[in-house]
């Protein structure tokens, strides 16, 4: 494994524990993606990676070595896409990219190459030689991962990369993520988007109140939820009371949506179900599909919060 | 990668990220210096020898405090706040290298304005200035420490206490500081103070080496700057290194 992390544990001075034995490994060539909602401790995790932050306990190596102990070393073998935008107005895109590949102590020629590859690859060649203060937040952002990607250390890692990037380049982004791990670099990707997320990583870790509460592939994860399948009810502004789910599932309401997991061989008398529903005017819509990683997500999550924070959540994830 | 190589690339960033800013602000600083040589005779109509040289060798020493203890301090706090200097700080590079950087892109701001407002000076008063050649080192000792000086302030503090502390420092900078006075013009307990705050320091120092016929060369000041100097970077370099 490149990154090994133990028992890491970070109270911050103001007695918050935003990482609570956090253990966590990422290989060579794996896309690893850690999920938690607003204040589950993830950018604290990867700032105590990067040498920002000190860990209040617990260990964290990289090829064996000691990162807590050599924070200046960190910095040489992670590359780090902030959550916060780069400071990079006044320079164009092209001045960004090459001087973090320069500061990365790649060559010339091959900072170029990777420039010209990237710039390629995310569509971002019209854009090449504005000022950034003129660029928007996506493409920013996109600026951002090229300055992150064009001469990766052995541990790339990405905080919320896709924020404000169209659909479109969005997937161009993804690509260039399992560009990084084909090419042998271990991505840690910090994301709250979970539809994305299930497409895009190997493995996953959901971290919620700093700790890691399910760990696995997405197909692993969704084994666990027990259900196939979901049905959503869009329930009707008139209705008064809540249908009561005949599979004895997870059920999960979201403002007027309620959530329902169905067993595969339950398909047919789901469908009847909804159905009867909508004829009674209990619902107005439904839609019947395979369960997803949000499911799981969701269901974990609620085992354990509020349903203020699943509302972010989704909301988030449907953004 | 040779720290040296790292600095350049730094320097080259951070120049960037000013570019568009850059002449403007180059050109207030020049104003600035120019507003106090040009503006003080204004104020005060009939000034003796000794004062026109106070005031012409004392605009660039306030000219590069304003700089560093405000201007740099209320720059670095923003940065702070929006998350930049931390990307800054998750660099391959060595930390000092970024603040040396850093330090250099504010003097190139700031050293212009100087030496204008001081040939502008000469030129308008007939002054003959004695420049001596610790000019540089005095100049640049002024500068860097100031420069620290606002660089510490705005690590430790958050960022409205650094707005607010540093426009409290701009006033007792311009009208309670030995700059373009000598320091016997003021109260016994503030003389007192000044003989231990770095401000009366720069001022004797860059009026010592730019007119040294006029104003002797107190090897003492150059000695108290030198101890803030150090103060000033070891704080900045401490926070910068630190791991919260």
């Amino acid at each position: 494994m490149l990154l090994e992390i133990e028992e890491l544990t970070k109270v911050y001075r103001t007695g918050t524990r935003a990482n609570d034995g956090v253990n966590l490994q990422v290989a060579e060539g794996e896309v690893f993606g850690l999920l938690g909602h607003n204040g589950a401790g993830k950018t604290t995790l990867v700032n105590q990676v990067v040498g920002l932050l000190r860990p209040t306990f617990g260990s964290i190596r990289i090829d064996g070595r000691d990162m807590v102990a050599n924070p200046g070393l960190a910095r040489q073998l992670c590359s780090f896409q902030a959550q916060a935008q780069v400071p990079i107005d006044g320079l164009t895109p092209r001045q960004a990219i090459d001087l973090l590949g320069q500061l990365r102590g790649a060559s010339r020629s091959d900072v170029r190459a990777g420039r010209d590859r990237l710039v390629e690859a995310l569509d971002l060649g019209e854009w090449l030689d504005t000022d950034a203060a003129r660029l928007s937040g996506g493409v920013k952002r996109l600026v951002a991962f090229a300055m992150a990607a064009v001469a990766p250390g052995r541990l790339v890692m990405l905080d919320e990369p896709t924020n404000d990037v169209d659909p479109v380049r969005r997937r161009m982004l993804w690509r260039q993520v399992r560009h990084l791990a084909d090419h042998g670099a271990a991505v840690l990707l910090v994301t709250h988007n979970v539809i994305e997320a299930e497409r895009s990583v190997d493995r996953l870790a959901i971290l919620d109140e700093g700790r890691v509460i399910a760990e696995g592939s997405p197909a692993e994860l969704k084994a666990r939820l027990g259900a196939a399948l979901r049905l959503e009810l869009v329930l009707d502004s008139e209705a008064t009371a809540l249908p009561v789910s005949p599979f004895g599932m997870s059920a999960v309401q979201v403002g007027n949506r309620l959530m329902v997991g169905v067993p595969i061989e339950g398909a047919g008398e789901a469908v009847s179900w909804a159905e009867s529903l909508q004829s009674s005017h209990a619902v107005d819509e439904f839609t019947l599909g395979p369960a997803t990683l949000e499911d799981v997500y969701v269901a974990l999550v609620e085992g354990l919060d509020g349903p203020d924070q699943l509302e972010e959540v989704l909301d988030a994830s449907a953004a | 990668m040779h720290p040296l190589r790292s600095y350049q690339l730094l320097v080259t960033w951070q120049a960037l990220r000013k570019k568009n800013y850059l002449p403007l602000m180059m050109a207030v600083q020049t104003l600035f210096s120019l507003g106090i040589v040009l503006g003080y005779p204004l104020l005060f109509p009939t000034l003796d020898k000794t004062s026109i040289y106070l005031i012409a060798t004392g605009a660039p020493a306030i000219s590069m405090i304003s700089v560093g203890l405000v201007g740099l301090p209320q720059t670095v706090g923003q940065e702070r706040t929006e998350g930049s200097l931390a990307y800054m700080r998750s660099l391959p590079v060595p930390r000092l290298a970024y603040l040396l950087a850093d330090l250099t892109v504010w003097l190139a701001i700031v050293i212009p304005g100087v030496v204008l407002g001081v040939v502008v000076g000469a030129w308008r008063f007939g002054l003959d200035l004695q420049v001596s050649p610790l000019v540089v080192p005095a100049v640049l000792m002024v500068a860097v420490t100031s420069a620290c000086i606002g660089y510490a302030i705005a690590s430790v503090l958050p960022y409205m206490l650094t707005v607010i502390i540093t426009q409290a420092m701009v006033v007792f900078v311009f009208m309670f500081s030995p700059l373009t006075f000598l320091p016997d013009k003021l109260p016994a307990w503030l003389e007192a103070i000044h003989r231990i705050l770095p401000v009366q320091a720069m001022g004797e120092v860059t009026r010592g080496t730019l007119a040294a016929n006029q104003f002797g060369l107190p090897m003492g000041a150059f000695l108290t700057l030198a101890i803030w100097c150090v103060l000033g970077f070891g704080v900045t370099y401490v926070s910068m290194t630190r791991r919260a």
